[in-house]
This record gives C-alpha cells, sequence and structure tokens, in this order.
C-alpha cells in the first residue's frame, strides 16, 4: 500500500507543480459563470426558476468531466511516449497502479471542482459543511465513474491514438449533449430523453442538484440516481481493473 | 471532420433546439447562425494546433528543407486555416438551411469572402498563440482561454441589446467587436432574416480580422527564421 501511495504522490507531485491548469480552469468557470450564465438565466426567466444555479452545477458536472478525462488521457500518454513500460516494471501490483491513477485522478477532481463550488454556495448563501460535503461525494463519485470509463477506452489507444482522441471527443459530446447538465429532462423532446437517460452525467447532475436543494420537481428520483452513479463507478472501474491487468502487458500506444 | 461536424450537429439540433424550447422558439432561430460561426471558429484554430505539433515533433524541420520560402509557409499556414473555416462553415451552413429557411441566398456567397478573411485572422490569432507557446502544454492554455473567453464574451448566444442592458459597458463593447460576434450578426440579419448587407459590419469584420491574421503570420515567421538561423525555436 505503502508504494502504491508513493506512486500517486508522484504523480500528484508532478500534477501540482503546474498549476496552470487549475488557475485557468477556475478563470474559465468563473467567466462562464458572470457572463454566459447570468444573461442566459435572464433569457430562461420563470420557465425554470433558478436557472444560473441550476447551470452552475451543470458546469461544475463538465470541470469533472473534463478532470476525469484528463486521467484518461494522462493513461494513454504515459503509454505513449514509452512510460508505462516502466511503471509495470515497478514493484506495484497492476491493481496498485490502476489505485495510484485513480487516486491522482480525484486529487486533480477535487482541486478543479472544490473551489467553484465553495465560491458558488457561498456566494448563493447555501453554504453548508453537509451540503458541501454531499456534494463533492457525489461529484466524487460521478468523476470515478468516468475516469473508469476513460481508462477502459485507453485499450483504442494502444491501436490508434487519432481513433482513441476522436472516440473521446465523439463520445463527450453525445454524453454532454444528450444529459441534464444544461437543461431539465422536463424540457426536452419525447424523443431525446430516451437517450438521455443513459448518459451517467444526467444521474451524476441531478444528484448534486438534489443534495444541493434544487426544486426536485425538475430532477430524476435521488435515490436511482445515487444508485446509478454508484454502480457506473464500480462497474467501469471494475473493467478497467480488468483491462490493465490483462491488456496492458507489454503494449505500446500505435 | 467527422468530429467536428458531430460536434456542431449536436450543438445545433440538441442544444439549440433544448435551449429554444425553454427560452423561446425565435432562440433556435438565432442561435442557429451563432454555431455556423463557433464552427468556423473551430475549424480555423486547428491551424495553430497543427503549427504547434509541427514545431514539437519537429516535422517544422522538414518543411524548411522544402524548395519554399519562409514567407511561402507562413502565408500557406494562414491560408489552409482561412479555407478550412470556410469550407467546414460552408458544410455547416448547408445542414443548417434545413433548419432554418434561409431568406438571401446571394448575401450568402456574398458573405462567404468575408468569411474567409475571420478564418484567416482566427487562424492567424492561433498561429500566434502556437508560436510563442514554448513549455510542455502551453499552447492548449491560450487555446482554451481563447476559445472560451471569444464565445462567451460575444452575442453568439444572446442578443447585444441583452449583453449591454445586464452586463457593463466595456464587456459590451467588447462583445460588439469581437469578430464572432461580427460574423454571427452578418450571418442571421443578412442570410438568415434577408436584410442587405450591411456595409458597417462587414468593414469591421475586415478591419478586426486582417490585423490578427497579420500578428500570427509575424509571429510564425519571426519563429521560422529563428530556427533557419539558429536551429531551435
Amino acid at each position: 500500500m505503502n508504494r502504491v501511495l508513493n506512486l500517486a504522490a508522484f504523480n500528484i507531485r508532478v500534477l501540482l507543480g503546474d498549476p496552470t491548469w487549475f488557475i485557468l480552469s477556475w478563470a474559465l468557470f468563473a467567466l462562464q459563470l458572470a457572463i454566459y450564465g447570468s444573461l442566459i438565466s435572464r433569457l430562461v426567466g420563470s420557465n425554470l426558476p433558478n436557472y444560473f444555479f441550476f447551470y452552475s452545477i451543470g458546469l461544475m458536472i463538465i470541470v469533472v468531466f473534463e478532470s476525469a478525462e484528463d486521467v484518461g488521457r494522462h493513461f494513454v500518454e504515459h503509454a505513449h511516449e514509452g512510460e508505462l513500460p516502466y511503471f509495470l516494471s515497478l514493484p506495484v501490483s497492476r491493481s496498485g497502479f490502476l489505485v495510484a491513477q485513480a487516486i491522482y485522478g480525484v486529487v486533480n477532481t477535487l482541486l478543479k471542482v472544490a473551489p467553484p463550488l465553495l465560491a458558488v454556495l457561498f456566494i448563493w448563501g447555501n453554504l453548508t459543511l453537509a451540503g458541501a460535503l454531499f456534494a463533492l461525494a457525489a461529484l466524487f463519485l460521478l468523476g470515478l465513474g468516468i475516469t473508469g470509463t476513460m481508462v477502459s477506452l485507453s485499450f483504442i489507444a494502444f491501436k490508434a491514438v487519432d481513433i482513441y482522441m476522436a472516440v473521446l471527443a465523439g463520445l463527450s459530446a453525445l454524453l454532454i449533449r444528450f444529459s441534464t447538465v444544461f437543461y431539465p429532462l422536463a424540457v426536452m423532446p419525447n424523443y431525446y430523453s430516451p437517450v438521455s437517460v443513459l448518459s451517467p452525467l444526467t444521474y451524476g447532475a441531478d444528484l448534486t442538484r438534489w443534495v444541493l436543494g434544487f426544486d426536485p420537481k425538475y430532477l430524476l428520483n435521488p435515490v436511482l440516481a445515487a444508485v446509478v452513479v454508484t454502480a457506473i463507478a464500480v462497474s467501469t472501474l471494475s473493467l478497467s481493473a480488468r483491462i490493465v491487468d490483462k491488456i496492458i502487458e507489454g503494449v505500446k500506444a500505435a | 471532420m467527422a468530429v467536428l461536424i458531430s460536434l456542431s450537429l449536436s450543438d445545433m439540433l440538441v442544444t439549440a433546439l433544448v435551449m429554444g424550447r425553454m427560452i423561446s422558439p425565435e432562440y433556435f432561430s438565432f442561435l442557429v447562425p451563432g454555431i455556423v460561426t463557433v464552427g468556423l471558429f473551430t475549424a480555423a484554430t486547428d491551424t495553430g494546433r497543427r503549427i504547434w505539433l509541427a514545431l514539437r515533433e519537429g516535422v517544422v524541420q522538414y518543411y524548411m528543407t522544402l524548395p519554399i520560402r519562409t514567407s511561402g509557409l507562413v502565408v500557406a499556414y494562414i491560408i489552409s486555416g482561412g479555407l478550412g473555416g470556410v469550407v467546414y462553415s460552408s458544410a455547416l451552413l448547408i445542414i443548417a438551411s434545413f433548419a432554418v429557411h434561409p431568406q438571401n441566398i446571394l448575401n450568402t456567397i456574398l458573405l462567404l469572402p468575408f468569411m474567409f478573411v475571420l478564418a484567416t485572422g482566427i487562424a492567424g490569432l492561433a498561429a500566434f498563440f502556437a508560436s510563442i507557446s514554448r513549455r510542455g502544454e502551453i499552447y492548449w492554455v491560450y487555446a482554451q482561454a481563447l476559445q472560451v473567453s471569444l464565445v462567451t464574451i460575444s452575442t453568439i448566444f444572446y442578443s447585444a441589446q441583452t449583453i449591454a442592458r445586464y452586463l457593463p459597458g466595456p464587456i459590451a463593447t467588447i462583445a460588439d467587436y469581437n469578430p464572432l460576434s461580427l460574423a454571427a450578426t452578418a450571418l442571421r440579419d443578412s442570410v438568415f432574416n434577408g436584410q442587405l448587407l450591411d456595409t458597417t459590419v462587414l468593414s469591421n469584420l475586415l478591419a478586426t480580422s486582417l490585423p490578427l491574421a497579420a500578428l500570427g503570420a509575424l509571429a510564425y515567421w519571426v519563429i521560422l527564421r529563428t530556427l533557419r538561423l539558429r536551429g531551435k525555436p
């Protein structure tokens, strides 16, 4: 366990060595919320009360999604740049290697999403310890699920990095557009809503909003959302553990 | 290209449609020309990514062995960015015309050269950031900051009146003179609403885009010249 933590600590030190990405993430979050969020919420008006708050949670889901995507890309870059064989030669089990990657992902996600979350709750006058902790837990679970998906998809990169990047871009577009990240299920046309319930972001977004007290009539059942988010995290992480265990040996990214 | 088209299509047929249901039915027609403009922006900024990759992976050394002058190489990159933007946005305009009926096809054709100049300006800006990115992945920081700030502070998602009404004056001014706002306004008014081409909007579009193209060309030229003289950027 100590070795796994050492490996995770090494990755985290590299991450913290360049704070540019964190500052950029927070700055762009603030810009989008202050301009896009404030203007669109005025245009939406009473059609969806409190849209500004709805949007701010959606934006946090995007931060979590991008951060988890980052972990998958990081994993693929290790392979692409020839570092993966080195990591695999370390006296750490394959599952330990995956745990180290997951810890790196969690720290990356929490550092990017916690300050915006706390700032939004503070500005909204809704900052409570329990609310912030439960919201972070929901975002954390969602982040784990997305990380598992991205690492599971990395086997594509072992055939062709370009195809992996294209799949990632296409998948991101579909998962975000067909979800309740920026609009609730209630306003979606009937032909889109069945697709939206297939996106894990729908459950993560609605669960976080419910935890933070958004009007439940616009949200999915929170128990269902919590079950789905947890199930996705467990299943995709198990799948990525199998991939790391069975497929990764001797592989190099094309 | 297929990924870019799918991104813009999902913006048009999912996001714009649902936001239209949430805001007003007219919002869909308002947003579609904006999405075409964002598509042009995305295609044109690919020039920056290609320059950054060429510098990072050393392909640029090969380019410099070709029987072409440095200035020719720079102009080729900027023009390819412009053409990429126009080809992509034209494809999007054709798709968009099935969703929102264009009122004046002739204006669309007349606007194409201006869209080309806008795309060269954006390609120039991306080339500038690619040329000054010396450290690791810093180009992507610039690219992301450029995209989010230019698209957010523009009239792509909301009208100039809405911005002026709710946000401070300087932000409204930046949004007014943002080349993406000018292009979106020209498309909305002249192509989809059938109004006459507004020469003020078009001259502002040229005045804001051409300096960006020149800036990018100059930055890339300086990098290539430094490479030729010193062997490294």
